[in-house]
């Protein structure tokens, strides 16, 4: 027990070190892009010189970078405030920073994508399991039928589809042309506020993501149970005549599932992230569409917060399978 | 005629009062009341819904129309009409003395916030005077700033600089006793001064409620609504403000019709426009242009609604010119411009962005036909002779040649294929396409033009430093109201508000500059209108600006909607006309 309390610690420690890299290197690139950030706080009087300057001391942005950043990592612990006066603004920690461009601050931004992305996630994640996972094995047990035919043209069609165009068309045929649908055509209804109108505002976007992914997984759980079928000990298990049922279902799977957890724990994260193309053609408030419009208007707040966050859940979540491992494996806390 | 009008104005004013009097009488709701009015936008929430920060039409018309009051507006009346300056916070539409530089409104009785309370003239003093901390009352209109009498060292009210020349300000702009009355104070005669305060920048704001930068999310209403939710993510929903005194708005009295307004933002644009089309929703507006793709599906061939669109879709003159500013003081040389002009293929770019019954008329200058008073044909574009739509290669060649003799230097510079000349553009597919087109064209006249692309975002910042300025420069430009005093001399005079043509260096700078500035002082407004349309023949014949189009704007609503009419001061519905038909 204290070998697994020890290789928690480590891994613990080695994610904070990671975490700490990756803010300093995101900073670190976006104070060096060809922008200016003081000249992108006035709007339309940035054409002022004297106004860029100003706000340049006011905001800090004429300080060496690695006083910023420090200014960064300290609002993060202790919170930031903007402004004096009647004007002052104060961020609460966490904080990101301000975004002068939504009027807000950026970790409040972000409490409120987040919700949408995770709903997002998880149902399109449920949904492309079931799916993939279903057509998978189908089409590994039908090998070279026609289910195996018909997978295969799912994967096809599942992969080549833009997900943006997959969701304008479930929009155009199940909104648009259909005035008996009870889907929204965009828009996200809080769960508090109305469960029902949560779960219908969110069936085509889980859909429209759910169909690309499942494909991809489909693919994957067809190879790997045709892989691990030829296996010395399901042949074993075979030859002591358990029927297929239990070979597939008790043998094949479990040895199946543990990179499909993997890629299903990898997938996710890089989910909550933002899917951007579904938040924005079903005009959905997560992350995605959040770093999207940050990008087109060049918000580096913003995008400074969102692609931390973004690396930090794919870090956590690497480091959660990580411990996970451990418990399943001893080998691993060595 | 005047006197046909006036007797018209009077004969709905005595019926539009009868129609009051009449719901008075019988406590009933006019008819059209009531419902949810929805607007559809691509936008990811407002740019601003801080009065002192909102700064196009489309922003002034909605939140003029619900939200934010001023001193005067513009009337709500489709086509010339419009462009009325009538009174709204005020009783009139300002009185002016000192030879214009003095102007003075007083407020109506009546008039309150959202919480009840009295605006009174301070509130209006403290909103103009946010306008000048603009580090951060950011893109609003700043003409206090430029009109004001010494206030040059005025920072605004959240600069706490002991430099902060506050006593100048309290000097530029004073109340009355009463605290009814408003006075201004110019450092120039302005004789339109009342179309300036129709900018929501002369809003009142409420000191005490005021948030900096964050009053942006939540401005507190002057108008018949209020906001009762906004997430700039999601949407806003305004609902009726039960404080709103009607009559001490006669504007708006009997115009707010539905009970409530929702606009929802970040609307995909394929499946706003699809929506819209599909007459999914019949109470939706959208809030922006249709898509180019979508257009043949909503008009004919010539740009006409078709039939199942008819009364439901637009195809109007926006308030917008497109041009490419010539860089004077790199292009000195006039036959070198008019050759530009006369090579340019503008059917070959007009085609490109979807042809002209949906993009626009060639402009014959920088003011448009919708401005009335101060247009007047330039005889340039179809009324040339020499124009042709798809370039006067001929006419070009001549001017060319000329222009060997007059300027030797520059002629070598433009038809060298090493140096060219350099037209600044936003970075786009289209412009990209537009620029295999100038090229084309130009070439065959002898003139070398190398495009220097830049990113949408940083485009303006990189234009208006002259430092780093090409010798072309593609802009467009509205007028602020319905006077060329913000649309001549705002291009063309040095200093002023986009002086991308840098003409001041120019021979013929020193006339017009002194006929621009003696027309802004201009009392009558028809001899002024004369001399802006005179003034923009004058810039035409230097070649100041290469004209581009009188661009257009197609626009879409549900078949459920009523009221609407493009209003051509603001280059928008006028959303507050809108009502849900029964």
């Amino acid at each position: 027990m204290s070998g697994l309390l020890a290789y928690i610690s480590r891994r613990l420690g080695v994610m904070i070190l990671i975490l700490l890299a990756v803010s300093f290197t995101v900073y670190l690139i976006f104070s060096f892009l060809p922008y200016d950030p003081a000249s992108l706080t006035c709007g339309k009087n940035c054409a002022d010189p004297e106004i860029i300057a100003a706000n340049r001391i006011r905001l800090g942005y004429d300080k060496p970078f690695y006083e910023q950043y420090w200014v960064f990592l300290v609002g993060l612990f202790a919170g930031r405030t903007y402004g004096e006066g009647q004007a002052e603004i104060f961020c609460a920690a966490p904080s990101f920073g301000y975004s002068f461009q939504q009027n807000s601050c950026v970790t409040d931004l972000v409490g409120n994508a987040i919700p949408v992305t995770i709903s997002l996630a998880i149902g399109s994640l449920i949904l492309w399991l079931v799916m993939g996972v279903g057509l998978g094995v189908v089409a590994a047990k039908f090998r070279g039928k026609i289910w195996d035919t018909l997978s295969t043209a799912f994967v096809l069609v599942g992969t080549s589809l833009p997900t943006f165009l997959t969701g304008l068309i479930l929009i155009v045929f199940f909104v648009i042309k259909a005035p008996w649908s009870p889907f929204p055509p965009g828009g996200y209804t809080a769960p508090d506020v109305d469960i029902v109108g949560w779960f219908l505002s969110l069936v085509l976007p889980w859909i429209t993501l759910a169909f690309a992914y499942a494909a991809i997984y489909t693919r994957f759980v067809r190879s790997q149970i045709l892989e691990i079928s030829t296996e010395d000990y399901i042949r074993t298990a075979r030859a002591k005549g358990l029927s297929e049922g239990v070979v597939l279902g008790k043998h094949t799977m479990r040895a199946a599932l543990a990179p499909i957890v993997t890629m299903a724990g990898l997938d996710f994260a890089g989910l909550l992230g933002g899917a951007i193309l579904t938040e924005a053609i079903f005009n959905l408030p997560g992350m995605g569409r959040l770093s999207l419009n940050a990008v087109v208007d060049i918000d580096l707040p913003i995008i400074v917060a969102t692609t931390i966050l973004a690396a930090t859940i794919v870090v956590v979540m690497n480091a959660i399978l990580d411990i996970v491992y451990a418990f399943i494996d001893p080998r691993v806390r060595v | 005629m005047l006197k046909g009008k006036k007797s018209l104005k009077v004969a709905v004013a005595t019926l539009s009062a009868a129609v009051l009097a009449g719901g008075l009488l019988t406590g009933c709701a006019p008819a059209n009341t009531g419902g949810t009015l929805t607007y559809l936008t691509n936008s990811e929430g407002w740019t601003h819904a801080d009065p002192n920060r909102n700064y196009t039409g489309l922003h002034i018309a909605w939140f003029g129309s619900y939200m934010h009051r001023t001193l005067t507006a513009y009337d709500r009346k489709a086509g010339a009409e419009g462009s009325t300056v009538v009174p709204d916070l005020a009783t009139d539409t300002g009185r002016a003395s000192n030879g214009n530089k003095t102007w003075e409104f007083t407020l109506r009785d009546g008039v309150t916030f959202e919480d009840g309370s009295a605006i009174t003239c301070e509130d209006v003093k403290y909103g103009v005077s946010r306008t000048f901390a603009t580090d951060i009352i950011t893109d609003g209109p700043t003409y206090a700033i430029g009109m004001l009498d010494g206030t040059d060292n005025y920072k605004g009210p959240y600069n706490t600089d002991a430099d902060n020349d506050v006593a100048s300000y309290d000097k530029a702009v004073t109340c009355s006793e009463d605290n009814k009355t408003i006075t201004f104070n110019l450092r120039r005669a302005v004789g339109d001064f009342n179309y300036t305060v129709t900018y929501l920048s002369f809003s009142p704001v409420p000191k005490a409620k005021d948030t900096g930068d964050g009053y942006d999310l939540k401005p507190v209403s002057s108008g018949p609504y209020k906001i009762q939710s906004y997430s700039k993510t999601d949407s806003m929903v305004l609902v009726r403000n039960d404080k709103w005194n009607k009559s001490s708005d006669p504007l708006r009295a009997e115009r707010a019709f539905p009970d409530k307004i929702v606009v929802k933002f970040g609307q995909a644009e394929e499946v706003r426009d699809q929506l819209l089309i599909a007459d999914k929703d019949k109470y939706a507006v959208s809030l922006d242009a249709l898509l180019p793709t979508n257009q043949s599906t909503v008009f004919d061939a010539d740009g006409n609604p078709k039939p199942e669109f008819e009364g439901r879709a637009i195809n109007v003159l926006d308030p917008y010119v497109r041009y490419a500013a010539v860089n004077v003081s790199k292009l000195n040389c006039l036959p070198i411009r008019q050759a530009i002009y006369y090579a340019k293929d503008f059917k070959g770019l007009i085609t490109l962005a979807g042809g002209q019954a949906f993009n626009g008329d060639p402009a014959d200058g920088v003011i448009k036909p919708l401005m009335g008073l101060d247009y007047a044909k330039t005889g340039y574009a179809s009324d040339d002779p020499n124009w042709k739509q798809e370039g006067n290669v001929a006419k070009a060649q001549e001017l060319m040649a000329q222009a060997k003799m007059d300027c030797p230097e520059l002629h070598a510079r433009v038809t060298d294929p090493k140096r060219g000349i350099v037209y600044d553009i936003a970075d786009s597919e289209t412009n990209k396409k537009a620029s295999a087109i100038w090229v084309e064209s130009l070439a065959k006249a002898g003139i070398v033009i190398k495009f220097n692309f830049i990113e949408p975002g940083s485009y303006y910042a990189v234009v208006l430093d002259p430092s780093k300025q090409g010798d072309l420069s593609a802009a467009g430009w509205g007028p602020d109201w319905a006077n060329a005093s913000t649309v001549i001399p705002e291009l063309f005079t040095e200093g002023a508000g986009f002086p991308l043509s840098q003409n001041w260096n120019d021979p013929a700078y020193a006339e017009f500059k002194k006929r621009s500035d003696a027309n802004l002082a201009e009392p009558d407004r028809v001899k002024q209108g004369k001399e802006w349309a005179a003034l923009n023949k004058y810039v035409m014949d230097q070649m100041w600006v290469i004209p581009g189009t009188f661009s257009k704007t197609q626009e879409i609503w549900g078949s459920g909607i009523g009221g609407a009419f493009f209003w051509e001061p603001q280059g928008a519905l006028s959303f507050g006309d809108l009502y849900l038909k029964k």
